[in-house]
């Protein structure tokens, strides 16, 4: 929320039209440079953590290494969706544009990572399971959210910027956000193929795999949130726009 | 050596994405930052016209 909060100070200059610092105010933070070093430097160091210091999995091999960048990756496919649900809840009680921008944001980077951790997970699928798509719990209910997330993503271009395309997409957000707790917890409440988590149990996995897995975690982390300022800050000069061009006509 | 290609496809697949997605959103950007500083040039014109007239 350090967002929004930085951008309540801005918000009525912004609205205001026609100064040349307001333009220089659509630049983005400073915090955006700082979270590109850092992810830089984590996936440096994931990358060379998952090929050259994580031993190899004796029964699946080489093709396990995905499930260091698939796991974050769903990872972040979840924690999108529960942010824009916050964000949506947000707008529906504040009525404050800025939750609408939060919850466009990461309803945009939730849905490349969700596409990508099925893409992901299909790969890693074929090589363990031998097919690339079954209809097992916990990928029928994450290809779920990706319908949620797509519908979202449509709802919203077809209503356009508009207060009634914000209430929309806020009520499909919170109703579609039913939809990460469950799959989270498909691997436990049916019998699936899909491996349950094993993160947190004692002996389960090795130390350097869940050193290795938290790194990355880590990494798609900082990327997340420097693919979202990158975005706010784009639905901010995109509703700064439309304001100035409804103010002249 | 099938196993391998599995795995470099996986990451290939990622990381162009990635990049892609953050080529598409810097040029977002700069396209709305183009829209901005005419849409405040037009602005300013439409501000001027009466003190000038």
């Amino acid at each position: 929320m350090a967002l929004a909060n930085r951008d309540t100070q801005t918000k009525h200059r912004d609205t205001r039209m026609g100064t040349p610092g307001q333009h220089k105010n659509t630049r983005p933070p400073i915090a955006s440079l700082a979270l590109l070093t850092l992810t830089f430097i984590g996936m440096m160091t994931s990358i060379f953590m998952i090929f050259l210091y994580v031993p190899t999995d004796a029964i699946e091999g080489i093709p396990q290494r995905i499930f260091y960048f698939h796991v974050p990756i769903a990872w972040i496919g979840m924690l999108a969706f529960g942010v824009l649900a916050v964000a949506s809840i947000g707008y529906l009680w504040k009525k404050d544009e800025r939750w609408d921008w939060l919850a466009r944001a990461s309803a945009e980077v939730g849905t490349i990572f969700i596409t990508l951790a099925l893409i992901t997970g299909s790969i890693w699928g074929r090589t363990t399971w031998g097919t690339w798509w079954t209809w097992d719990a916990r990928l029928t209910t994450t290809l779920i959210l990706w319908f949620i997330y797509i519908g979202y993503m449509m709802l919203r271009g077809y209503m356009g910027r508009t207060p009634a395309s914000a209430r929309s997409g806020a009520v499909l957000a919170i109703v579609g956000v039913i939809d990460v707790p469950i799959i989270y917890e498909s691997v436990n409440w049916w019998r699936t193929l899909h491996p349950q988590a094993e993160v947190g149990t004692p002996g389960a996995l090795p130390p350097e795999v869940v050193l290795t897995l938290m790194i990355s975690l880590v990494t798609f982390t900082l990327l997340y949130s420097f693919l979202m300022v990158q975005i706010y800050q784009l639905q901010k000069m995109q509703a700064l726009a439309q304001q100035l061009h409804a103010d002249i006509e | 050596m099938q196993g391998f290609i599995y795995l470099v496809s996986a990451y290939a697949i990622v990381w162009v994405g990635l990049f892609a997605y953050l080529a598409v959103i810097m040029m977002r950007i700069r396209g709305v930052r183009t829209e901005l500083a005419a849409v405040q040039e037009l602005v300013r014109e439409q501000q001027e016209k009466p003190t000038t007239s």
